[in-house]
């Protein structure tokens, strides 16, 4: 229904206003899944989907350390590249820095033998910025300077990056953080962070030099290279930034579960991915925003606590939950037919 | 010099494949907490043993993958295979693979479908997982019925990833116990999967209790869960003495969570009994022993009555 009605208004918009901004789809499927939920919430438990305040806060909650990594993957997928190392990353980082951040006391801390333990908390957060920082790098200059598809050089990431959070410490689960860095994952701590993140990179997109050079790079790379930009140099800084953006979730996750496992974050990057598509951000390269994202986010957020809510099982979560990053996507391919034909 | 270097190689390979015992292990995820802790005590257990070789290999939860290390390892000419099946329908080409070769077999944690049917060099050693979630359903019940809530108590159960054969069954061990006529006064009032996942965990628990859910005990298919659902009830300022929780694998984290009288109930599964029993299992195997085809390790309930022979356990 409000597939319908939303793109009979879209149509009239285009008519009307030459560029109306994909964020502003998003921000309409977003309203018309809510109310959705909303009435089959007076259906089915007999009080409202939104007037709960924790309710409110968990829906952001579950998501934002996703959406820290789609700020990271939005700016990727501007510049028409894609990242699938986000996941891995947070496997390794999460791993690797939790098992410097372990309570001395506890008898199994990785480094207890070292004497490593109850470091200040600078250091793990440092050396979990670093892992991203790491791996982001290497997939920058792979894709740059290698030339070979983004896609491949960070599907070889992923593979790898899982293999190290493997490895650290052959599988075992690193648990039991100073209080410290715990208190980066309590509360509404995690929201607090991708927001920060995600104003920080809204407005560095849209004033900066880098963000001009990021939507050039994606609308036509030539063009960007012959109008003096340092393309090579520019995609090796934004996939950086991306793999510390996963570095810095992977720290939020671990903090909010008091747990590192080398399991953790699989299927983040596709999560990420169709937070960042739905929001409009277009695969094609050169248009979408960081606002988008965090609708799509936001999308992904009400679903989840939706179908807990109408009790609906997990079998029909996923089936809803793909076509509705199909639907995301045909609205993208759609709206630039319409602005190929009337440009 | 070169030709005298391969033929040397070829030739201490040779001795070693004479001398040493070759084993190759499947195991279906390396990045599974307690499937890690059986994946260590068996190479710890082979290492202690003079001339035993055990190659262990990450099946990554592929079933295809799976198949194709078994096939490789007949290939290396191994003389015994074990596996811990990513599918445990999919073990009926596994055990032909393995058949058709010669080579023993022992299948472990996880009842392959066809575990009824073994050639005689193949066995299996695992623990009977029905026991699991029926010990932890059970204790819930009576640790409910303690608290004089027999007129009527309500509970929550989460799952774990439901393509899997232990949460399927731990589920309906939940079903089964709630259908006793001394468990009866508890009711089911939601049901939901959390994937195995602690902060999925978090997530979920938050969600049920922002719909204002009332209950008097959770029951998770794992402890990962359980905990992720303690840390959203402490979160959201509940008194841990007023609700029963129960999990299953007796983790350190869970053990901790015991001791701090958050977490009322876990099921021991020893994995490290199990990971040295299908190395012994399979030696046996290659020794053209008789032996069981269906080797039981038993669960264990643990309460903070007994907590104490469980720290450090797994």
């Amino acid at each position: 229904m409000s597939e319908v009605s939303s793109a009979t208004a879209e149509m009239e918009a285009i008519k009307k206003k030459r560029h109306w901004p994909p964020e502003l789809n998003a921000l309409i499927g977003l309203i018309g899944i809510a109310i959705i939920f909303e009435i089959l919430g007076w259906a089915i438990r007999d009080q409202s989907f939104f007037g709960s305040l924790t309710r409110l806060k968990i829906m952001i909650l579950q998501v934002s350390i996703i959406g820290i990594i789609a700020v990271g993957v939005t700016q990727v997928i501007i510049t028409g590249g894609i990242d699938l190392s986000s996941g891995s990353i947070v496997g390794a980082a999460a791993m690797i820095s939790m098992s410097f951040a372990q309570i001395g006391t506890y008898p199994k801390a990785v480094f207890i033998d070292l004497g490593w333990v109850d470091l200040p908390i600078i250091i793990p957060i440092a050396i979990g910025l670093g892992c991203g920082l790491l791996a982001g790098l290497i997939n920058g200059i792979l894709i740059a300077y290698t030339k070979i598809p983004p896609f491949i050089a960070t599907l070889g990431m992923m593979v790898s990056a899982r293999g190290v959070a493997k490895w650290w410490t052959k599988g075992k689960p690193v648990s039991f953080p100073t209080d410290e860095f715990a208190a980066i994952g309590q509360g509404m701590t995690p929201v607090i962070i991708f927001l920060c993140v995600a104003v920080l990179f809204y407005l560095i997109l849209r004033y900066t030099v880098y963000g001009k050079h990021t939507y050039a790079i994606g609308s036509n790379q030539d063009a960007a290279r012959m109008s003096g930009i340092n393309v090579e140099r520019h995609l090796v800084l934004v996939y950086t930034i991306a793999g510390t953006l996963a570095g810095l979730a992977a720290m939020v996750l671990a903090a909010r579960g008091l747990t590192a496992q080398s399991g953790m974050g699989v299927m983040y990057e596709l999560d990420a991915i169709a937070m960042t598509v739905i929001g409009g951000v277009s695969l094609a390269g050169g248009r979408g925003s960081v606002i988008g994202t965090a609708i799509g986010m936001l999308i992904f957020g009400v679903i989840i606590s939706g179908f807990t809510f109408i009790r609906l099982d997990a079998f029909y979560q996923e089936m809803i939950k793909g076509g509705i990053i199909v639907a995301a996507v045909v609205a993208d391919v759609y709206r630039q037919r319409r602005r190929a034909m009337e440009s | 010099m070169k030709k005298i270097l391969i033929v040397a190689g070829i030739a201490s390979m040779l001795t070693t494949s004479v001398m040493a015992q070759n084993i190759g292990a499947s195991i279906a995820r390396f990045d599974d907490n307690w499937l890690t802790v059986m994946r260590n005590a068996m190479v710890d257990h082979a290492a202690g043993l003079d001339g035993v070789k055990l190659q262990v290999e990450d099946a990554t939860d592929d079933v295809g993958k799976q198949l194709n290390q078994i096939q490789n390892f007949v290939a290396s000419g191994v003389d015994a295979i074990i596996v811990n099946p990513v599918d445990t329908d999919a073990t009926v080409a596994m055990t032909k693979a393995a058949a058709d070769a010669g080579i023993p077999l022992v299948y472990v944690n996880r009842e392959p479908v066809n575990v009824n049917e073994l050639p005689d060099n193949q066995a299996f050693v695992a623990s009977n997982e029905i026991e699991s979630g029926t010990l932890e359903s059970f204790e819930v019940c009576k640790l409910l019925r303690a608290k004089g809530k027999a007129g009527g108590a309500s509970i929550l159960v989460m799952m774990g990833q439901l393509s899997n054969q232990a949460a399927v069954q731990r589920t309906k061990d939940v079903h089964d116990v709630v259908g006793m006529d001394m468990c009866k006064f508890m009711t089911i009032a939601e049901e939901q999967t959390a994937e195995w996942d602690r902060v999925k965990a978090q997530d979920l628990m938050t969600n049920w209790m922002s719909a204002g859910v009332k209950f008097d005990a959770v029951i998770a298919n794992n402890d990962e869960m359980a905990i992720g659902a303690i840390q959203a009830m402490k979160a959201a300022g509940l008194d841990m003495n007023d609700i029963i929780v129960g999990g299953v694998d007796a983790t350190a984290d869970a053990l901790q969570a015991m001791k701090a009288g958050d977490l009322d109930v876990t099921v021991f599964q020893d994995a490290a009994g199990q990971g040295a029993g299908s190395v012994n299992t399979a030696l046996e195997l290659i020794a053209g022993k008789d032996v069981d085809q269906k080797v039981y390790i038993p669960f264990k309930l643990v309460t903070p009555s007994n907590i104490d022979d469980f720290l450090g356990a797994n």
